[in-house]
């Protein structure tokens, strides 16, 4: 759990992602997509951060450019101190090795070209890690410490289940030995009963080689298991973020609430206290002026057109510099609501 | 192909393939045409296969041998000369002798040691080609041998004359000069107006003769091993035939090799970097494709006499663009695929992401195109040396060949027009079932049923 003596793993600073969009004569730059903009927060050593939000809220697009798979716009990503979003192409390869990725769809992230052994040993062979008896073996031992069996290499990707591949998706992400993965709705596209043992196996696996995560979903009770702290995502900001307990006890945010409120509870009886969301998130060209959330808030008042509400504390007292340590939110009612 | 590693879609595709049994037999009949080719030395080549001279074996087919080394006597009049062994002659000689020396010990109280070395040659033998001429040499004999026949005859060597005569099967003749019944035939001007042996071929009263009155084209004839007959300058067809489609399947396979290679590398980098890259190289390929690729042949042929590798050069220049449109788009589609970003993000680099992981995803229109193209290079190549600017003479080529055959004086000479027009439209056709049969097997609607 949250622990504010270490320093942190990963720092992300005013991270922005814009994407033109053009139009009219000679394809103009009429507009920015504002797909990530100005997002900050940290990851510890070792421990997750939940990154939840609606679809196209803009949390793939923020894993994306934090590995720097999209060039970011503006801001800075310090991972132990080294700045990925202005790295040479040879310090961006080495800082590759420390930062992986497991993806969303287990059928499209493996080459159906290669035998697993072939797609759990690419990235030694790109890195050129040891001989390519050492490299098998690694990849033999990898594959058993997912629950797979050493047998398994030659057999191509069709032969296995969306469960399995996900495994020998987690498999590939930790061939480098990574310190930070970032997951992008890892169980998502997996049925119900599967989504667990990956969770676990997840779990398992940070427990044993201290991995800090970076867990995109678009759903709260995945994120809630796993989560150290809690980032809420709409509309490319950081609406709210925390020590994932106090987000999920008290949260600050009307549209945290809303999500929370969405959660399925396993009593019928239960009626529902608040209202469901109405309406669509707005454009991310055209985003409504001040709050995001405004018009879809049902505790929005004139004051929230005027400004963008800036990440404050949710508590009174010293302010903690930490990122994440702290529950922050962006709403100017959020003390009265 | 357990010595293959295949992954498992192309071993699949490769299996419903060979169920296509149309395609799959047209690709064994054309893979054994080729690699026969490979061998056509061996196959149509005026040298012999093996020469066995006084007991030891000789392999000519690819060294030059003069006739002295087998005491092999020149044509009259050029004795002087140092001359390639003639073998189709040299089988004829020895064969004549043979017969010779075994009609002599058949007659009784034959001296078996006089006639020994009389026919020191009966033990030797030639074995020729199945076609005995090669694609280049012009059959002079219809021309020759009455004039060689009746050289020897002024010299009054009337064995040699008949000896000549018999071993070009030519028997009428030589039992006329055997029995010395030659020389009242050649004094009677109702059969010989001329008194020479070319006017008693065209008086026709010696019906063996007729044929040697005609000239270069000549039909089909087994005498002579010429099985599809001659062209226009005595060169053998069925030979010039074969040499040709091992000019054109080779030379449309290298084309079509050297034009995907590069079409589907520079689509390859089109679809993978897209952008500004891609606008710009695709409105560069608009410009090369507005260039009429015949011209620019003709114009280049007329200042250069293109070879072999300098056409295939000039044609793949324009061979590449076709599948550079079908790769591009392949990869826009495969590149955004999570196999792709999880290759990006343990930083494998661009090369490596494009030939590696992405293009083994890329090959379907790659495969399925490449048999049209085969046929398509196959009918550019016939078509520029049908106008002359293709590959330059003698090379066998068909297009020449079909020239011949559609020149004015040509119409009646039918072989000249079958041979081509069938080797042409059986070879385009057994590429074509090929290229139909891979179009089906890669079909992707194949594998959305459940098998």
């Amino acid at each position: 759990m949250s622990n504010t003596s270490k320093t942190p793993l990963l720092r992300v600073e005013g991270l922005k992602k814009y994407y033109p969009v053009r139009g009219g004569v000679f394809a103009a730059k009429v507009g920015d997509v504002r797909a990530v903009d100005d997002v900050s927060f940290t990851v510890a050593p070792g421990e997750t951060l939940g990154l939840v939000g609606e679809s196209g809220c803009g949390k793939s697009t923020l894993g994306r450019t934090i590995m720097r798979l999209e060039e970011p716009t503006a801001g800075h990503v310090y991972f132990e101190g080294n700045d990925i979003a202005t790295a040479n192409k040879s310090a961006l390869f080495q800082l590759r090795r420390e930062i992986q990725a497991v993806f969303q769809d287990p059928y499209s992230s493996l080459n159906p070209r290669m035998t697993i052994g072939e797609i759990v040993r690419e990235p030694l062979v790109v890195h050129k890690v040891g001989s390519k008896a050492e490299q098998i073996e690694a990849v033999r031992a990898l594959l058993e410490t997912v629950g797979l069996t050493g047998e398994m290499l030659d057999r191509y990707p069709h032969e296995f289940s969306g469960g399995q591949r996900q495994r020998i998706g987690v498999a590939r992400a930790l061939a480098l030995g990574p310190k930070l993965v970032i997951a992008d709705e890892p169980v998502s596209a997996l049925d119900v009963s599967v989504r667990s043992q990956i969770l676990n196996l997840m779990v398992r696996l940070q427990r044993e080689r201290n991995l800090a995560y970076i867990f995109i979903s678009h759903d709260l009770s995945v994120v809630e298991h796993i989560s150290d702290s809690i980032a809420i995502m709409y509309l490319g900001r950081i609406v709210e973020i925390g020590p994932a307990a106090e987000v999920f006890a008290k949260p600050a945010h009307p549209y945290t609430r809303v999500l929370m409120a969405a959660i399925p509870v396993a009593d019928p009886d239960q009626r529902r206290t608040t209202e469901p969301l109405k309406g669509e998130p707005p454009s991310p060209v055209a985003p409504p002026p001040g709050c995001p959330f405004h018009p879809r808030c049902a505790y929005a008042i004139d004051a929230c057109r005027a400004a963008v509400p800036p990440l404050e504390p949710v508590k009174a007292g010293a302010p903690n510099l930490e990122l994440g340590r702290e529950h922050l939110a962006a709403c100017i009612r959020k003390h009265e609501i | 192909m357990a010595w293959i590693k295949l992954d498992p879609i192309t071993r699949r595709r490769f299996a419903r393939f060979r169920k296509i049994k149309r395609g799959y037999y047209a690709l064994l009949i054309l893979l054994a045409a080729m690699v026969l080719s490979i061998f056509a030395p061996f196959l149509a080549e005026s040298r012999a296969l093996m020469v066995s001279y006084q007991g030891k074996w000789y392999f000519p087919t690819f060294s030059y041998v003069s006739m002295a080394a087998f005491q092999q006597t020149p044509p009259p009049g050029w004795q002087a000369v140092d001359l390639e062994t003639d073998y189709f002659r040299l089988q004829r000689e020895w064969r004549l002798e043979r017969t010779l020396y075994e009609r002599a010990r058949a007659q009784t109280g034959s001296d078996a040691a006089a006639l020994d070395a009389k026919y020191p040659n009966r033990g030797n033998y030639v074995v020729m080609p199945v076609i005995p001429w090669d694609p280049y040499q012009s059959d002079f004999w219809y021309n020759e041998i009455l004039n060689d026949v009746g050289v020897l005859l002024k010299a009054d060597d009337r064995i040699g004359a008949a000896n000549l005569a018999r071993r070009d099967h030519l028997d009428e003749l030589a039992d006329a000069i055997e029995s010395g019944a030659i020389d009242d035939m050649l004094k009677d001007p109702t059969r010989s107006a001329s008194g020479t042996l070319s006017g008693l071929a065209q008086g026709g009263t010696m019906p063996s003769l007729k044929d040697l009155t005609k000239t270069a084209p000549n039909p089909p004839d087994s005498h002579r091993a010429h099985y599809l007959g001659t062209d226009t300058q005595g060169r053998d067809v069925a030979s010039r035939l074969l040499y040709g489609f091992r000019i054109s399947i080779f030379f449309s396979l290298f084309l079509v090799i050297a034009g995907q290679v590069i079409g589907t590398f520079i689509g390859s980098l089109q679809g993978y970097f897209g952008g500004v890259f891609d606008i710009i190289s695709q409105r560069a390929i608009e410009i090369i494709v507005s260039i009429p690729f015949l011209y620019v042949v003709i114009i280049l042929a007329a200042l250069i006499v293109p070879n072999f590798w300098m056409l295939l050069t000039i044609m793949a220049l324009f061979q590449w663009i076709g599948i550079t449109f079908y790769m591009r788009t392949e990869m826009y589609r495969e590149k955004t695929k999570e196999y792709c970003l999880a290759a990006k993000s343990y930083g494998a680099s661009h090369m490596r992401i494009i030939f590696r992981h992405l293009l083994p995803n890329c090959l379907t229109p790659l495969v399925t195109f490449t048999p049209f193209l085969v046929v398509g290079a196959i009918f550019s190549l016939t078509a520029l040396d049908y106008l002359g600017y293709g590959l330059p003479a003698p090379t066998p080529s068909w297009g020449e060949m079909i020239d011949q055959a559609l020149d004015a004086q040509n119409r009646t000479k039918l072989w000249l027009t079958f041979a081509p027009f069938t080797a042409i439209t059986v070879t385009l056709l057994v590429v074509t079932f090929i290229g139909e049969s891979v179009r089906e097997a890669f079909d992707p609607k194949q594998y959305a049923k459940y098998e």
